[in-house]
């Protein structure tokens, strides 16, 4: 990954057909409707493209007589019942599966990220040959089904006796395929720091640590950003480690609790978009509010 | 590659978390593999305190077993054809949807939207929308393209393809943004080049725009496939496998022999097998698609 | 590497690792000084989370230091969950109306004592594994009964229920030529799927060799065997018939019951705890019927059990069994249970009077083809006495119905659960 192949700005890229289509006079009325028309269908097909997203948020407000009648139609007049319903059930559901989602994705987030990057930033020291065999090593784990590990990780916890705790679930994500996603950013975006930078605080005296923390870290901050997010997502996301790894016993994280919650018994649709658009709007909001970095992240991995 | 410093070996601090990372992919993915190889020789049971070394009993018997087959193929014919729907749809909607203005902006915005979401949450929304009774049903009626409701998920060869259908829905919101990025990067003077030369608008989607996709389709591509080999959480929560099965992927049959029938050895075995496949596919699928890059 | 830094490193980062995660974990808190115990409940329309949790408190009151943290399997297949709980090293120290037998020999239940079942319950070995109980016989249930709505059968000018196999078959003509769909099925859940098949591998091949599931398991008898594949081909036949609804797979278990009860459909085969769903405005417009058998021979497909198994490896046997005890004579208990979930209470010396509780008259019939004397037989695949299923044979089971309701291939189908069944016991 280097500088040229970073997304260019809104700004900078022209759109294609505005710039390419001669603007010969007669032609202009048409070129105007096309352009309208493209607007239409692409506006169209986004709008069906999301229909389940518009759904659940038009839903979440519905009573489930309103649902019942016109799934599709707006929320008139809207009711905050349902969200309220779902912060409020017995067992507690979306409090604690917040939470322990939140203290899942944190802990194994801060301790990826260090992990990853000095990991990364020692192996690029390394001879070409070692880097190529143990980078192989790593992307293999990203490949590796977790499926396949999912008994032997259970079997190994439980030889740690931190088998359904949180330090278990949490140690492996740290160790499975999320480190390897991490040391691949890393180590891609290890290449395009000069060497030169680095050398010269070698010769400065400067130990390897305070080289990485002070010097390397902060040249990284784009790739800690992917890295960050992405985890982050991912980690949320996840629904087969905390359901085997994590068990009951300790608690649900919010894919397993509202998996356990809205059961397959539950025809209650009003009260099941309310679950669902209180589990879906932490992603969700983390997604608009970095949108950008989001973007840079999925950019560097696509031109890499 | 540029030249770098010297590789440096004393440094024990660095050193230190090194060995701490590469220990953590040891214990929590190389053995792992070690431990499900071993263990596919065996005729362990969680609930037997004993087990047998049997071989390769175990293998042996994979190559009988229909429901084995039965989902193998679900599970390639799915990747396979999501892989292909999802990065289809995915350049179609990133050419779409390469425009600058505020709209724009904001449809490639939403159209991530999917892969934001847990795959629990997505199968949940969309077990409604496919229900008997649900909005797709709804909607279709309502347009007089069906003349009664269809049991998206009531019968195996249906529910397989809504299981496909609820995955390329997913992955089209991550092709599509990879593209586009794939998209913007392609210089401008290209295509007025070949509008000089007096390419039409297929023409320059054929010889420019699609070859230069090509990167962003490798890493799409790839990862696709990957997601597809791996996919848990949309299939049970949408189907749980069924109906009779028909949507059991390798995964689901690899956890339903762990868990549910006590066979440890065999559920290892098939472990296996899977990992295998899926590697074979992903090195094959890369080194076509890198060849392709090259070639285009 | 030298060792001595490599093991010095891997201590640290563990260290490190458990001293940042442990104070942030949010384990469940016992009771001051109490014992907490795990108790792996599931839940059903009937069987709410506000019940288990109010039987669980009044439990809780009878054992004083007691705590119950509840552990709710993610569906009705429980047998399941406590088997990737056990795998995961987290077997529940209590465990809800599970079947027994792989776990009984694998040594992970511990029996009640047969004094206390023998001194309170009508069948005290009605759902014992071999000789010893596991849980306790607090009530009963017949799975499947034909249940059917009597003014849709008056509409189509059927007088009386069918009792021969032929008789239910032109029931089933009559309903459908009087534009009616004769039998509901909630095909999306497992389970539900199976309760055609239950009913009639019950009646047909249980009925004429009760010990059929015995000698399954000494392989002298075959699902391949003709009289089987003869029994499953009748499935098929009122499948290819109509007379179960076109989308029948793509019904939740939810949703079947709402469609028997608002008239969608003539006739339900259920177990008995549809009974609890009953609706009580109109519950007069219900009946039941056992699945018919070709002779119109009647056979009542029969299981015993209700209540919770404990942990052979629980860390306070004395309170969980007396949690468990507690529950299983809970008044409160067989209220709800006779009442919501149409159990059949098997309580010594006690009639349904003595249980203050206010059915509807299908309940009362039911209930007599459990006191009356009859041909009863374990219910395929529910029974959770020595006539239980080996460990997984029920989900094959279950995905042969389902297959079985798009497919011609019974002889396919039956071949594959021999091949389950002897890999299960291998």
């Amino acid at each position: 990954m280097t500088a040229s192949t970073e997304p260019r700005t809104a700004a900078q890229r022209p759109a294609v057909t505005a710039t390419a289509v001669p603007a010969s006079v007669p032609r202009r009325g048409l070129r105007a409707w096309a352009t309208k028309g493209h607007l239409v269908a692409a506006g169209l097909i986004t709008l069906a493209f999301v229909s389940p997203i518009y759904l659940t948020l038009v839903n979440a407000f519905k009573s489930q007589d309103q649902i019942i009648s016109n799934p599709a139609a707006p929320p008139a007049p809207p009711t905050l019942r349902n969200l309220t319903d779902a912060l409020s059930r017995p067992d507690r559901i979306i409090e604690i599966g917040l939470s322990n989602s939140a203290l899942t994705v944190v802990a194994s987030v801060l301790l990826i990220i260090p992990l990853g990057s000095a990991f990364s930033f020692w192996l690029s020291r390394r001879s070409a040959r070692f880097r190529g065999i143990v980078l192989g090593g790593f992307a293999a784990g990203l490949m590796i089904p977790p499926a396949v590990v999912l008994l032997p990780t259970i079997r190994i916890l439980t030889f740690l006796h931190l088998d359904h705790t949180y330090p278990g679930l949490i140690l492996a994500n740290v160790g499975g395929g999320y480190l390897s996603f991490a040391v691949f950013v890393y180590s891609g975006f290890l290449r395009s720091i000069p060497a030169e930078i680095i050398e010269a605080a070698t010769v400065d005296g400067a130990g390897s640590l305070r080289i990485w923390w002070k010097i390397v870290m902060p040249l990284l901050r784009p790739a800690t950003a992917t890295v960050a997010i992405f985890l982050s997502l991912w980690i949320w996301n996840d629904f087969m480690n905390p359901q085997f790894i994590l068990g009951p016993l300790k608690g649900q994280t919010i894919t397993t609790g509202i998996y356990l919650s809205v059961g397959q018994y539950s025809t209650n649709y009003a009260q099941l978009f309310g679950v669902m658009l209180l589990a879906a709007v932490i992603p969700v909001a983390g997604y608009l509010a970095l949108q950008k970095q989001f973007i840079a992240g999925l950019t560097s991995g696509a031109s890499k | 590659m540029t030249t770098r410093a010297r590789p440096r070996r004393g440094d024990p601090a660095l050193g230190t978390i090194a060995v701490v990372a590469l220990g953590l992919y040891v214990l929590f993915i190389l053995v792992p593999v070690i431990m499900s190889a071993w263990k596919s020789l065996t005729d362990e049971n969680p609930l037997l305190a004993q087990s047998r070394f049997v071989g390769i009993a175990n293998y042996t018997e994979m190559t009988h077993d229909s429901a084995l087959a039965a989902s193998l193929t679900f599970t390639l014919i799915l990747a396979a054809a999501v892989t292909l729907v999802a990065n289809a749809a995915g350049i179609g909607f990133a050419t779409l949807l390469n425009k600058t203005s505020l709209s724009f902006r904001v449809m490639r915005t939403v159209a991530f939207l999917p892969q934001v979401l847990s795959g629990v949450i997505v199968a949940f929304v969309w077990r409604y929308l496919l229900a008997q009774d649900g909005i797709l049903n709804h909607v279709l009626l309502s347009l007089g393209i069906i003349g009664q409701p269809v049991t998206w998920l009531g019968t195996p060869h249906l529910a397989m393809f809504s299981v496909g259908l609820v995955a390329a829905w997913v992955l089209t919101g991550f092709t599509t943004v990879v593209h586009l990025a794939a998209l913007q990067s392609i210089p401008v003077e290209l295509y007025q080049a070949a509008m000089v030369d007096g390419a039409g608008r297929w023409k320059r989607f054929r010889h420019i725009t699609f070859p230069m996709l090509a990167p962003g389709t490798t890493i799409s591509v790839t990862i696709s496939l990957i997601t597809m080999l791996k996919l848990y959480d949309i299939i049970a929560v949408l189907t749980s496998g069924g109906p009779a099965d028909s949507t059991q992927s390798t995964a689901l049959y690899i956890i339903q022999l762990a868990f549910t029938d006590d066979r440890y050895g065999y559920a290892s075995a098939v472990a296996m097998l899977l990992l295998v496949v899926s590697a074979g596919i992903a090195l094959t699928v890369t080194s076509l698609l890198r060849r392709r890059e090259v070639e285009l | 590497m030298r060792h001595t830094r490599l093991t010095a490193a891997c201590i640290a980062a563990g260290l490190a690792l458990l001293t940042g995660c442990s104070a942030a974990s949010t384990g469940g808190s016992a009771a001051a000084g109490g014992t907490t115990l795990t108790y792996l409940t599931f839940e059903t329309p009937s069987l709410t989370a506000s019940f288990w949790d109010t039987s669980i408190a009044n439990g809780e009151k009878k054992v004083p230091g007691l705590t119950i943290k509840k552990i709710v399997a993610p569906s009705t297949d429980r047998d399941a969950y406590a088997k990737q709980l056990q795998a995961s090293g987290q077997f529940p120290d209590l465990l809800q109306s599970i079947t027994p037998s792989t776990f009984a020999t694998a040594g992970l239940l511990k029996p009640y004592d047969q004094n206390w079942v023998n001194a309170n319950f009508m069948l005290p070995m009605g759902n014992a594994y071999k000789g010893k109980v596991y849980i306790p016989p607090t009530n009963s249930q017949i799975i499947p009964m034909v249940f059917y709505n009597k003014k849709m059968f008056a509409k189509a000018g059927i007088t009386a229920v069918p009792k021969t196999w032929a008789d239910f078959m032109a029931v089933n003509a009559k309903l459908k030529a009087a534009g009616m769909t004769p039998i509901e099925l909630g095909g999306g859940d497992p389970f539900a799927a199976s309760m055609p098949l239950v009913g009639i591998l019950s009646a047909d091949v249980l009925g004429k060799d009760p010990n059929w599931l015995q000698e399954r398991y000494a392989g002298k008898v075959h699902f391949t065997d003709a009289n089987v594949e003869a029994a499953v081909a009748k499935y098929r036949t009122m499948v290819k018939n109509g007379d179960f609804e076109d989308g029948a797979l793509g019904v939740k278990y939810a949703d079947s019951i709402t469609n028997f009860t608002s008239g969608k459909t003539a006739m339900y085969m259920m177990g008995s705890w549809f009974l609890g769903s009953v609706p009580k405005a109109n519950a007069d417009d219900f009946g039941s019927f056992m699945t018919p058998t070709d002779d119109g021979s009647l056979v009542v497909p029969f299981a015993v059990g209700g209540s919770m198994a404990i942990s052979a490896k629980t860390a306070d046997p004395a309170k969980a069994t007396a949690f468990a005890e507690a529950w299983s004579l809970d008044p409160a208990n067989y209220k709800t249970l006779i009442e919501g979930d149409g159990a059949f209470p098997m309580l010594k010396g006690k009639t349904l009077a003595d249980y203050n509780v206010n059915v509807t008259q299908v309940f009362k019939d039911s209930y007599s083809y459990v006191t009356d004397q009859n041909t009863k037989v374990s219910a395929f695949g529910w029974a959770t006495n020595d006539d239980s299923m080996p460990s997984g044979l029920n989900d094959a089971f279950y995905a042969a119905s389902q297959a079985l309701f798009t497919s011609d291939d019974v002889n396919g189908q039956m071949a594959k659960l021999d091949a389950a069944w002897d890999a299960a016991t291998k």
